[in-house]
C-alpha cells in the first residue's frame, strides 16, 4: 500500500485543534485534538452521546464551534464558515449518514448528479456517465432509475456513498453508516468502505463495526462525554486499552461480536 | 350571471397566483437561517392574518386613495384591483404558514446531506427542500385555493359585481331570490369541484414512487 508515500512530508489533511463546542450552556466537546494524514482511515468509537457525530459535523462546518479550529487541507473552517468558502470546502469533503438522507423525490442517478450539476456546473450527460460508473463501483448499477423509497436500506446507503463520491472529494466522513441496516446489508456497505479505504482516500469513520476498524483503520479514537479518552493504534487499543472506560467499552463490544 | 362567474374566476385565479408566489417567498423567509428575513416574514404573516379580510379590503379601497392621490379614485374599476390585491396579500399570509409547516417537515438530515455536497443555502432550498415540502403542502394549499374563491364574494362590498354581487343585484331587481342564490351556489360548486379535480391530478402527478402508498 502506498499510504506512507502519499503522507510523507506534507502537512496533515485534517487538523482538529483545541476544539470545544457548547449547545447553550452545555459543553459537548472538550478540547479535541486530532490529526489525520492523507490516505489514512481513522475510526471514531465510543458510547452514544459522546460527541462523535458532532465532532464529525464540525469538520465540514455543518455545526459551528466556539473555541479552537479545524484545518482542512490548509483551510480554516472557522474562517470560511461565514462566507462562501465553506461551500467550496464542503464540496471537497463527502459525507455519509446513518439514515442515508437520499433525496426522496429524485432517482438514484439524480441524487448522485445533483451536486456535480449545480455546484461544479458539469454538463448533464457527463455527470450521468460519472454517476453510472459510481453506481457500478458500489455494485448497484441496476438501481439507477429507482427512487430511494423503492430500494433496500443497503442499496440506499450505497447510493449515498456514490453521491458522496460524485464530487471527487479528498476526504470522506462516515457517520455510523451501518447502524440503521440489517446484518446482511451491513456487509455490502462495509465491503464498499473497505475498498475505498484500500484505494487510499482519507476517511474519518464513526462506527461500532470493530471488525472494520481492525481490518482497515490506521488509527482509532475513543470518545466519552465529549472528550477523547484514547487515541492511537487499533491493535493496541483492543489488546490493552489504557483507561478503565475504554477497557470496559472494548470488553462489551468484543463480547458482542 | 355568467359575467359574475367569469369575474369571480378572474379575481380568484389572479389573487391565487399572487398569494402563491408571495406566500412561498414569505414562508421560506420564516424558515431561513438568517434572522432579518425571518423577522420580515413573521411581521408580514402576523399583520395580514390578524386583520379581518373585509377590513383589509375596505382599507385598500377607502384609505389608500386619499393617501396616494385622488387619481386612483377616478380609475373606473378600482374595486376590482383592490379585491385582487387585497385577497392576494391576505391569502399569502395563510399560504406562508402552510409553506412554513411544509418546509419544517423536511428532516435536518436532508439539509445536512445537501450542504455536505457543497450546495449553497439557495440551491438547497431550490433543489432539495422545496420540492420535497411542496408535496406535503398540496392538501392544505388546495383548501386555500378553494377559500380564495369563497372569500372573493367579499369583493361585492367594494362594488365589484362578481358572482355574489351579481346574484344580489338580480334579486334586488327581479325579486327572484331563489333562482339568483341557487345560481350563485351552482357557480361556486362548479368552480370548487373543478379545482379539486385539478389539484388531485397535480397530487398524483407529483407523487414520489415508493414513498407514500395509497
Amino acid at each position: 500500500m502506498n499510504k506512507q508515500d502519499t503522507a510523507k512530508g506534507s502537512e496533515p489533511m485534517v487538523q482538529i485543534k483545541n476544539l470545544s463546542k457548547w449547545y447553550g450552556d452545555f459543553q459537548v466537546l472538550y478540547n479535541i485534538n486530532v490529526q489525520i494524514n492523507e490516505g489514512d482511515c481513522v475510526v471514531i468509537c465510543g458510547p452514544s452521546g459522546s460527541g462523535k457525530s458532532t465532532l464529525l459535523r464540525c469538520v465540514n462546518g455543518l455545526e459551528d464551534f466556539r473555541e479552537g479550529d479545524v484545518i482542512v487541507e490548509g483551510v480554516s473552517v472557522k474562517e470560511v464558515s461565514h462566507n462562501r468558502g465553506i461551500y467550496k470546502l464542503r464540496s471537497k469533503i463527502g459525507m455519509v449518514f446513518q439514515h442515508f438522507e437520499l433525496y426522496p423525490h429524485l432517482t438514484a442517478l439524480q441524487n448522485i448528479t445533483l451536486a456535480p450539476r449545480k455546484v461544479s456546473k458539469v454538463p448533464g450527460q457527463e455527470t450521468e456517465k460519472i454517476a453510472m460508473e459510481l453506481l457500478e463501483r458500489v455494485g448497484i448499477p441496476e438501481q439507477a432509475r429507482k427512487h430511494p423509497g423503492e430500494m433496500s436500506g443497503g442499496q440506499q446507503q450505497r447510493v449515498a456513498i456514490a453521491r458522496a463520491l460524485a464530487m471527487k472529494p479528498d476526504i470522506l466522513l462516515f457517520d455510523e453508516p451501518t447502524s440503521a441496516l440489517d446484518p446482511e446489508m451491513i456487509r455490502d456497505v462495509l465491503e464498499v468502505m473497505v475498498n475505498l479505504a484500500k484505494e487510499g482516500i482519507t476517511m474519518l469513520v464513526v462506527t461500532h463495526e470493530m471488525g472494520f476498524a481492525r481490518a482497515v483503520a490506521d488509527g482509532i479514537i475513543f470518545m466519552d462525554e465529549g472528550k477523547i479518552v484514547e487515541q492511537g493504534d487499533v491493535e493496541s487499543f483492543f489488546k490493552n486499552p489504557a483507561s478503565e472506560r475504554a477497557k470496559d467499552f472494548v470488553d462489551r463490544v468484543l463480547v458482542h461480536i | 350571471m355568467l359575467r359574475g362567474i367569469l369575474l369571480t374566476l378572474q379575481i380568484g385565479i389572479i389573487s391565487w397566483i399572487i398569494a402563491l408566489f408571495a406566500g412561498i417567498l414569505i414562508g421560506t423567509f420564516r424558515t431561513f437561517p438568517w434572522r432579518p428575513l425571518r423577522v420580515v416574514g413573521t411581521a408580514y404573516v402576523e399583520i395580514f392574518r390578524n386583520i379581518p379580510l373585509l377590513v383589509q379590503l375596505f382599507f385598500w379601497y377607502y384609505a389608500i386613495p386619499p393617501l396616494v392621490g385622488q387619481w386612483l379614485n377616478r380609475m373606473h374599476n378600482l374595486g376590482y384591483y383592490c379585491a385582487i390585491f387585497g385577497l392576494g396579500i391576505y391569502t399569502a399570509s395563510r399560504v406562508a404558514e402552510h409553506v412554513r409547516s411544509g418546509l419544517n417537515t423536511v428532516p435536518t438530515g436532508q439539509r445536512f446531506a445537501g450542504l455536505s455536497t457543497g450546495l449553497s443555502q439557495l440551491q438547497l432550498y431550490r433543489h432539495v427542500i422545496i420540492p420535497y415540502a411542496i408535496r406535503v403542502m398540496i392538501p392544505p394549499l388546495t383548501t386555500e385555493f378553494l377559500t380564495v374563491f369563497k372569500n372573493s364574494a367579499l369583493a361585492m362590498t367594494i362594488g365589484v359585481l362578481e358572482l355574489t354581487g351579481m346574484a344580489d343585484r338580480i334579486n334586488a331587481r327581479t325579486w327572484h331570490g331563489l333562482e339568483s342564490t341557487t345560481g350563485a351556489i351552482a357557480g361556486y360548486l362548479i368552480i370548487g369541484l373543478s379545482i379539486i379535480t385539478l389539484m388531485s391530478l397535480v397530487e398524483s402527478k407529483l407523487r414520489i414512487p415508493g414513498l407514500i402508498k395509497r
